[in-house]
């Protein structure tokens, strides 16, 4: 049965929690058997590695948006296509358009696909 | 309205065509105002672009989408799937994962936005051992 109000919400809560940096809210997003993929290395990687990841960035980045968001709702889950935008300590603002493909459980992400392209990786992540 | 079951046999469609070069099959399933974006280049292309993109040789001898998984929703579809090619000299390299983001009007595709990782270009094509 779908309930896609619930899920538009789920999605934003999730990307909204790592905005503000509110680790409570980002953690009761994830299913506790949930996995994140990323094209990068075609590997899942667990719930664990992926909240300290993340953690990590919310303690240590400026700043991390998630700009124009486009979701849509489907069974069992949800598509979010946004360009993140990362400020980094010396200033500079890192760009990288993402697709991002959950599917939902319960109310909670129980497993994740992110793509985007690591060969445009300076825009990302600024002069080394 | 397009039903959701009719999205997802359009979205296989426009991938079977890929897949067997059928540029013409492309041309019908492209609204008129058909724009297709690649996160790779970051840029809007015209549907008239595409198909004559599609047209050129570009150094395979097979290329295959397999490990289709669809989603489906009220106006369109996401996609992700596996894209493998056999080179002209019978490389063959890795795949390339990829996700695309398809909208739906009518019946048509009026908007294609693909993700992939251009990273693996030079592995999948052979490239990286010349």
């Amino acid at each position: 049965m779908r309930k896609d109000s619930e899920t538009l919400a789920l999605c934003d809560r999730f990307f909204d929690a790592i905005e503000k940096g509110d680790y409570e809210t980002l953690e009761s997003c994830y299913a506790p058997e949930a996995v994140v993929w990323h094209s990068h290395d075609c590997l899942y990687e667990s719930r664990a590695s992926n909240l300290a990841m993340l953690k990590h960035g919310m303690e240590t980045l400026p700043k991390m948006r998630f700009r124009d968001r486009r979701v849509r709702v489907f069974e069992g889950g949800f598509v979010q296509q946004h360009t993140m935008h990362v400020t980094r300590e010396n200033g500079f603002e890192g760009t990288m358009d993402v697709c991002f493909v959950g599917y939902v459980r319960d109310g909670m992400i129980s497993r994740a696909y992110e793509y985007f392209d690591t060969g445009q990786v300076e825009k990302f992540l600024g002069p080394r | 309205m397009t039903t959701e079951y009719e999205i997802r046999e359009l979205c296989e469609r426009f991938f079977d065509a890929y897949e067997n070069k059928r540029a013409d099959i492309l041309d019908e399933l492209y609204s008129d105002d058909c724009i297709v974006w690649h996160n790779v280049f970051g840029k809007d292309t015209t549907r008239e672009d595409n198909l004559a993109a599609m047209r050129v040789d570009k150094g395979q001898r097979r290329r295959t989408y397999n490990d289709r998984v669809i989603n489906v929703f009220h106006d369109g579809f996401v996609i992700q799937y596996s894209l493998n090619g056999v080179m002209h000299d019978g490389h063959v390299g890795p795949a390339l994962w990829i996700c695309i983001v398809g909208k739906v009007r009518a019946g048509k595709i009026t908007r294609i936005d693909e993700y992939m990782d251009s990273s693996k270009f030079p592995a999948w094509s052979g490239r990286d051992r010349k």
